[in-house]
């Protein structure tokens, strides 16, 4: 049995925004899933239809072998759910807030006290137990909630954005309670914007855009679509000297073939697997051409450059999906099919 | 669903778990996934206790909503005092005070603003996450709204008892002694239940806190003005008598007052079929009580329906 099983699942609203428009899922149980995507893709109206908080427009979801739409009730009863937003009851201390969750979930009377302690230490807030929740900061409150969707032991939890504005220290111990009931053989569903966070939580990722799944795959396969880590260079400069520069890196065999270079704004953006081994002659190359390089950097692929891989389409600063940001960008500079005409080896 | 229906679809999720579990550590885990059944009054009582908690951990809002009420009747019964006893003096006999006339009056007012205050939390809830949060739970969804208001139903008999206290030491005088103060609470608890109902429909349509408190604060003033509550009506222009005849207020006050007078005061309705006050009393509780069912039922509908699809 799947833990999720969802067929050609559609959601439109009143206003007849297509959130959703045709997701197939088959997440097996025990599967740490990670749903990425920007805001406005759809991935919490998708969550909201797995967690029978939304009537699915079409198509069908099975839910720890429940319906969503003629079983709801035993569907609550087999998922935890932690929204988007924080949600607990403010004018209830930490302690009252887990005893309701446990009441409402019906968790016996004998096992509540014991249940409610072993919660308040996995999420480390023993020590405010009897304060109320009003005062709690934006991480404890998170973790208050997360708790609250654990009361009953369900095997499949769904978490939607769980560690958006959370500080790093806050999000990384979050990260660790996430594994710990992974573990321990609990299926999670997780939505974020984050790759790093899918990466480091997830075994399966599934990408969504426009309420479409773009791609699925581990994280090690999506960044391989990527093409790589990004060597970002900074040049001292005008456009021909970024041109030329991106003539350099796309003609040399540094990257053996590689690689993906593209202008921006600073300078020249090289993607590939070699970024690392072949940044430092590359850098040599552009002195030897006289480019004065000002600034350069390696990083892991960003959600944006997993999007730009896998759709063609960046992410602007908002968010929302919309068709290449940074080609648009590009075009203001005067050098728009400079990134499609630079160097893309036979990688695809 | 049925309970047998449910007991067996929960021991078939437990199975699911334990084919799940994959150590030893998660089939232990597993086996402790005895769950009690949930049924409608455990629902109902555990919203119940949740949302006491709530009123009694913030008096704030059990003594703001009291204030405005006692404002009135202290200022009305000292400023216009003198003035009205004059009028009043023709329903209830002989003499009585204002004080007297007033008191059942100012109950209904603090069965009003209390009601305002059962969409607010609605809206908190809304606006806090709390109420998809217990709409993803398996409780009864009729049981949760079930709670929540019986812990209002509770809140506002205290707060009308505290003002039935207040009106006779300030010395208003029951003629119909305990059983009548507990009679006009009852009449009071009648009345609330349709502006509960109000309140929370219109926290349901706005699911926005201030737009609620200024919809009902907007209501409550003209209701309460343009009603038997505060001068009987033959003392008021005709346009205002009018109003008053559709008003549900007057409804109200006057099944109090009835109570408070022991005498047939209901001008609205012309009822001879009972003898003394219930000639008041009994129409003014059925027009409450109809009112309650209506409105009960719209909010009852909008309810569901944001709960079954909460697609904003």
């Amino acid at each position: 049995m799947s833990a999720i099983d969802a067929a050609e699942v559609t959601l439109t609203y009143a206003d007849g925004t297509e959130a959703v428009r045709g997701i197939d899922l088959d997440i097996p149980e025990g599967e740490f899933f990670g749903f990425l995507g920007p805001n406005g893709a759809g991935k919490t109206t998708a969550i909201k239809t797995f967690t029978t908080l939304l009537q699915p427009t079409s198509g069908s979801v099975t839910v720890n072998g429940f319906d969503v739409a003629s079983e709801p009730r035993a569907v609550r009863e087999s998922i935890g759910y932690m929204a988007q937003e924080t949600s607990v009851d403010e004018e209830l201390t930490a302690t009252e807030n887990i005893r309701f969750a446990c009441e409402a979930y019906g968790v016996p009377k004998t096992e509540r006290a014991d249940r409610i302690d072993e919660l308040l230490d996995l999420v480390d807030l023993a020590a405010a137990a009897d304060k109320e929740a009003e005062g709690f900061s934006g991480g404890m409150k998170k973790r208050l909630d997360a708790a609250m969707a654990l009361v009953h032991r369900p095997p499949l939890v769904f978490l939607d954005e769980p560690t958006t504005g959370l500080d790093p220290k806050a999000r990384n111990r979050l990260w660790e309670y996430f594994r710990r009931i992974n573990g321990e053989g609990t299926t999670i569903f997780l939505t974020t914007q984050y790759l790093e966070e899918a990466d480091q939580l997830c075994e399966r990722i599934g990408v969504i855009l426009d309420g479409e799944i773009v791609a699925t795959g581990s994280p090690a396969e999506l960044k391989r679509r990527v093409g790589g880590e990004i060597l970002d260079i900074g040049l001292d400069g005008n456009e021909p000297a970024r041109e030329r520069a991106a003539t350099v890196a796309a003609d040399s065999d540094l990257f053996e073939d590689e690689a993906t270079v593209e202008t921006t704004d600073e300078g020249i953006s090289v993607t590939s697997r070699r970024a690392r081994e072949a940044g430092t002659d590359l850098l040599v190359a552009l002195r030897d051409e006289d480019l004065s390089v000002i600034g350069f950097n390696i990083r892991a692929p960003t959600l944006d450059d997993v999007f730009l891989a896998i759709t063609g389409e960046s992410v602007d600063e908002d968010g929302e999906a919309d068709d290449g940001d940074r080609t648009n960008e590009h075009n203001e500079a005067g050098a728009a099919e400079a990134s499609p005409a630079a160097a893309d080896g036979g990688n695809r | 669903m049925s309970p047998p229906t449910d007991d067996a679809e929960r021991s078939a999720t437990d199975g699911g778990t334990a084919e799940t579990a994959t150590g030893t550590e998660a089939e232990t885990e597993a086996a402790t996934v005895r769950r009690s059944s949930n049924t409608f009054l455990g629902d109902a009582w555990v919203n119940f206790k949740r949302w006491t908690t709530k009123s009694v951990r913030n008096p704030f809002v059990l003594v703001v909503s009291l204030a405005q009420p006692i404002i009135f009747l202290i200022l009305f019964t000292q400023v216009f005092g003198q003035v009205a006893t004059g009028a009043i003096s023709g329903p209830g006999g002989a003499s009585i005070s204002y004080e007297t006339y007033l008191v059942p009056a100012i109950v209904i007012q603090v069965a009003l603003a209390a009601a305002i205050t059962s969409g607010i939390g609605l809206v908190n809830d809304i606006e806090e996450g709390m109420f998809e949060k217990v709409l993803v739970t398996p409780m009864s969804r009729t049981a949760v709204f079930a709670g929540k208001t019986a812990a209002e139903v509770v809140r506002i008999i205290a707060q009308m008892s505290i003002i039935l206290v207040l009106g006779v030491l300030l010395g208003a005088d029951i003629a119909t002694g305990l059983p009548g103060a507990v009679g006009i609470i009852v009449v009071g608890l009648l009345f609330s239940l349709w502006f509960v109902s109000l309140s929370n429909a219109i926290a349901v349509i706005t699911k926005d806190q201030e737009s609620t408190i200024i919809t009902m604060n907007l209501l409550q003033f003209p209701l309460l003005f343009l009603s038997s509550a505060f001068l009987p009506l033959e003392s008021l222009p005709n346009w205002i008598q009018t109003f008053a005849r559709y008003n549900p207020i007057t409804y109200g006050v006057d099944a109090a007052r009835a109570l408070m007078l022991d005498a047939d005061v209901m001008t609205v309705l012309d009822v001879n079929a009972f003898t003394g006050l219930w000639n008041a009393v009994i129409p003014g509780a059925a027009v409450l009580v109809v009112l309650d069912i209506a409105l009960g039922s719209i909010a009852v509908y909008l309810l569901t329906q944001a709960s079954s699809s909460s697609a904003q």
